[in-house]
């Protein structure tokens, strides 16, 4: 017979105000159903009034991986999380900027329970935190949606990748599929209030693994332009 | 407004509890004036009765209003002490068990809302099958026991005791029995905890709860037995039931499934190594820390009131 092999949530004992905004958060069943309902009603919008198409779902693996795509729109993260299967989509989790997305309890609790999304604190995040975000990729085999670029483009063209998604793939087994979306810019810019009707297409690209690549600054370097170069190769001749 | 308070029972209950919280506040607010107390103790003592008086409308108000009401509070309450325990627990990861937990919960609080005697007791058996076989297509045997075991546990207590209350209130005199039930049920709890400090004494298991006494227990047997008694031959009396010795009865299942309760949680804390099961409560930690004594009462004082054909059979 096995070892007794369940412990309490990580998070216990925090109060939804923390919870929510904690790194330690676990999703129990009310979590699930809440995420489950947005990612329909978020699949069923992007189809409807976007008319997203998807390329490219072959390539995605089981998980834990790590989904990197450009960054220009509110609606890229939309796009990611609706587009995953219900086995990797109830285990993906994005990053979100703190000061906008986690300003209030009931924001907090919707970006917690809706989304998924871990808060970051630009300019604050500690090395632990990496190892948090890590050990949900790993332990509880998670999928990570992560902008590598840091922030939403201005002018629709990408910039360069941050090393920061390099420290949590080196040297482990954890794929990276970097993904394109395309036509996000024109719908939904970062200087628009509301996005506007307009096509989206979704081009996922074969997993990268970075099993052998050594955990230092180099390393990770390697990595981010290893990861920008697959996701510019997937964007569609103009 | 008239049905709510038809019953005198129904009255002195309400106009009491009020009253308590009532006196509570005023003597707290007395004590703050006074300066006789430390600040952190007033702020806990506030934060107490604070939860109350939020917690009491909560309670009664469902009860006073209706059968259905009464119901979907139990399966609202059920499904937060079931949250709770998953999260203590560590069962929330099994989603499947949890989701069949749920399920059941839902399902047995249904059979009571549509008065079908059977299939509230057939769910019983039924989940517990339901939870042996849910998981088998997963084809994932490791731990196979220990999710069923903190499915089943769970299924009973927040599902199939849980619900008796709610499938009292079919019982067309069911306002009274229930108020009695759930403040008596409290009362069992300060009852204890006053008698073991005027008293004092040997501990009663100090490996699972250190502050409880023999001395605390059996005041508490006492006064609830008593108290349960003395209510009941308001609600009873002139009836078969209405005999000192089943009314005495009565209240001793009250207080000895309150204690139970009690124990049986500080017997699941402790095996986990957490103080409180949450923190939704301020001042008192999670629902089950509160509601922990009415998870044994609710079953054995329904069966013990059927028995005796004190409330209306299905």
């Amino acid at each position: 017979m096995s070892e007794w092999r369940f412990r309490p949530a990580r998070d216990h004992g925090l109060t939804l105000a923390e919870r929510v905004q904690s790194y330690d958060r676990e999703r129990g069943l009310g979590s699930l159903i809440t995420s489950g309902a947005w990612r329909l009603l978020c699949r069923l919008y992007l189809r409807v009034v976007h008319r997203l198409s998807i390329t490219g779902m072959e390539h995605l693996p089981p998980p834990p991986f790590v989904m990197v795509a450009n960054h220009s729109s509110h609606l890229d993260a939309l796009t990611l999380a609706s587009s995953l299967p219900w086995s990797s989509g109830r285990k993906a989790f994005a990053l979100a900027a703190g000061d906008t997305f986690f300003t209030s309890t009931p924001a907090s609790v919707f970006a917690a329970y809706a989304v998924n999304a871990l808060p970051v604190w630009r300019k604050k995040t500690k090395p632990q935190d990496l190892d948090d975000m890590r050990r949900r990729l790993t332990d509880d085999g998670g999928v990570l949606i992560l902008f590598p670029e840091g922030t939403r483009t201005r002018d629709g063209t990408m910039a360069r990748f941050r090393p920061g998604v390099g420290s949590l793939v080196a040297g482990r087994p954890i794929p990276v599929v970097p993904c394109w979306i395309e036509g996000a810019f024109a719908a939904w810019p970062a200087t628009a209030k509301f996005p506007r009707p307009g096509p989206l297409r979704l081009i996922i690209g074969e997993p990268l693994l970075f099993t052998e690549t050594a955990q230092d600054r180099a390393g990770m370097v390697a990595i981010a332009e290893a990861c920008e170069a697959a996701v510019r190769g997937l964007a569609p001749k103009r | 407004m008239s049905t709510a308070f038809a019953h005198p029972v129904t009255i002195g209950i309400v106009a009491a509890t009020v009253g308590v919280v009532a006196l509570a506040a005023a003597i707290i607010a007395l004590l703050s004036v006074t300066g006789r107390v430390s600040p952190a103790l007033r702020r806990e003592l506030w934060l107490r009765t604070g939860s109350w008086a939020v917690l009491l409308p909560l309670m009664l108000g469902p009860v006073l209003i209706g059968r259905v009401t009464t119901i979907i509070a139990v399966t609202i309450l059920g499904l937060l002490c079931l949250r709770e325990y998953d999260r203590a627990t560590g069962l929330f990861r099994d989603v499947v068990v949890a989701a069949t937990v749920a399920l059941g919960i839902v399902a047995v609080n249904w059979a009571s809302l549509d008065q079908w005697y059977g299939f509230f007791m057939a769910l019983m058996p039924l989940t517990v099958v339901l939870l042996a076989v849910v998981t088998i297509p997963l084809d994932s045997p490791d731990g196979y026991i220990q999710r069923i075991g903190l499915g089943i546990v769970a299924y009973m207590l927040f599902g199939a005791s849980l619900a008796h209350l709610g499938y009292m209130s079919n019982d067309p005199n069911y306002r009274p029995i229930v108020l009695m039930l759930l403040t008596t049920v409290a009362i069992n709890d300060v009852f204890a905890f006053t008698f073991g400090k005027l008293i004092g004494g040997p501990k009663l298991l100090p490996a699972t709860s250190p502050n409880k006494t023999i001395s605390g227990a059996v005041g508490a047997l006492c006064g609830t037995s008593i108290l349960v008694a003395l209510i009941a031959s308001q609600i009873f009396g002139g009836t078969p039931v209405g005999h000192p010795v089943l009314l005495l009865l009565l209240g001793a299942i009250v207080s000895i499934g309150g204690q139970c309760g009690d124990l049986m949680l500080s017997s699941i804390k402790r095996d986990l190594g957490i103080k409180d099961m949450g923190v939704v409560i301020p001042g008192h930690g999670g629902v089950l820390d509160r509601f922990n004594s009415l998870l044994l009462v609710a079953p054995a004082t329904f069966h013990y009131l059927r028995y005796l054909d004190a409330i209306a059979p299905a």
